[in-house]
């Protein structure tokens, strides 16, 4: 097995999942961000959104704060410190696949 | 997927300009330093000095109230308006120190050319020369300046309309310099001070054409983010 092909094996494969990977990328700019933000931004649909954001918390890359903005409840969205080193691992090890499936296009 | 992943950073990058407001605000301060500069342009001044200090004077003024009223405007209309429909997103936290480091870059950037192309006319023509064709360099300078910074934000969020903002702009600081070309430079011996008053014309004039047109795109982003988001997110029930 190549190099770049082992590392694809390698890779996170909670942020690998397309719905998750969008959110981790979103999130990954920010210091945090809004449930809704999040549904407009991914396209996914609520229930989807939950379910993946509860698959990030698990494993703990993401954090989740409550709070009050004004009287209306409002829950918040960030990367947790290790939320962010997978990110970029992720990131590591996706762009050597990359080049080289780029390198050998027919 | 790398290409996506890097359109998912840029888009909320710029989240912040996705409904137009900020180029309304930065218009609408442009604007109003625009007619400080002009009135300081065509107002009496005894002595350069008094002219500097005064212009610098009301200019940090007017930036300083103009910025912090734009941030309070903006975050209250942000909240009534954007954050319900498209929702909240907090900026990263940036530490002091690399905001010294920021700000020092952008004095460099935009010191630096201008440092080059005045040493580069001094080596070509005099210092009279110089000081003479300011009203024609200096809105060339200012607005191939601006717009590299447009190019270079707008490359960095995504925001593909930058790109527009920044040609415009460019062309309107060639024009005014063409302009103050075609009617005539002050002739020497150059009175310092008249020199001054026509740069500070013809930025003016600069500052007032790109605030009209950050307003303008400001305004078309807006409605179109508002036909976009009509109303407020509600919960499906």
């Amino acid at each position: 097995m190549s190099g770049s092909l082992q590392n694809l094996s390698e890779l996170d494969r909670v942020i690998h999942e397309p719905a998750r990977l969008t959110l981790v990328a979103l999130l990954s700019s920010v210091e945090s961000a809004d449930f809704l933000f999040l549904l407009k931004e991914s396209g996914l649909t609520k229930g989807n959104l939950s379910v993946h954001l509860s698959r990030l918390e698990e494993v703990g890359y993401l954090q989740v704060e409550k709070t009050f903005r004004g009287k209306i409840p409002h829950t918040e969205y960030s990367l947790t410190p290790k939320g962010k080193t997978a990110f970029q691992e992720y990131r590591k090890k996706l762009d050597p696949i990359l080049r080289h499936s780029r390198a050998n296009k027919p | 997927m790398d290409v996506q992943i890097d359109a998912a950073l840029k888009r909320t990058r710029g989240y912040w300009f996705v409904d137009g407001f900020i180029e309304m605000a930065a218009g609408g301060l442009f604007i109003i330093l625009a007619g400080i500069l002009f009135i300081r342009g065509h107002a009496s001044q005894p002595t350069f000095t008094y002219w500097f200090l005064s212009v610098t004077g009301e200019i940090v003024i007017a930036k300083v109230i103009g910025i912090l009223a734009a941030i309070l405007i903006l975050w209250r209309l942000k909240d009534h308006f954007t954050y319900p429909r498209t929702g909240f997103v907090r900026g990263k936290r940036i530490a002091a120190t690399q905001v010294l480091v920021l700000i020092g870059n952008i004095i460099l950037f935009l010191l630096l050319p201008i440092l080059a192309l005045l040493a580069a006319s001094l080596l070509i023509a005099s210092a009279g020369n110089v000081l003479a064709s300011m009203p024609v360099w200096f809105p060339i300078g200012a607005g191939s300046i601006w717009s590299v910074l447009c190019v270079l934000a707008g490359e960095w969020m995504g925001l593909r309309r930058f790109r527009l903002l920044a040609v415009m702009i460019l062309l309107t600081g060639i024009a005014i310099g063409i302009w103050q070309f075609a009617i005539g430079l002050p002739t020497f011996p150059v009175n310092m001070l008249d020199s001054v008053n026509r740069t500070l014309t013809s930025l003016s004039f600069l500052i007032l054409i790109s605030g009209a047109i950050l307003m303008i795109s400001g305004l078309v982003t807006f409605l179109r983010y508002r036909k976009e988001n009509p109303t407020p997110y509600m919960e499906a029930s």
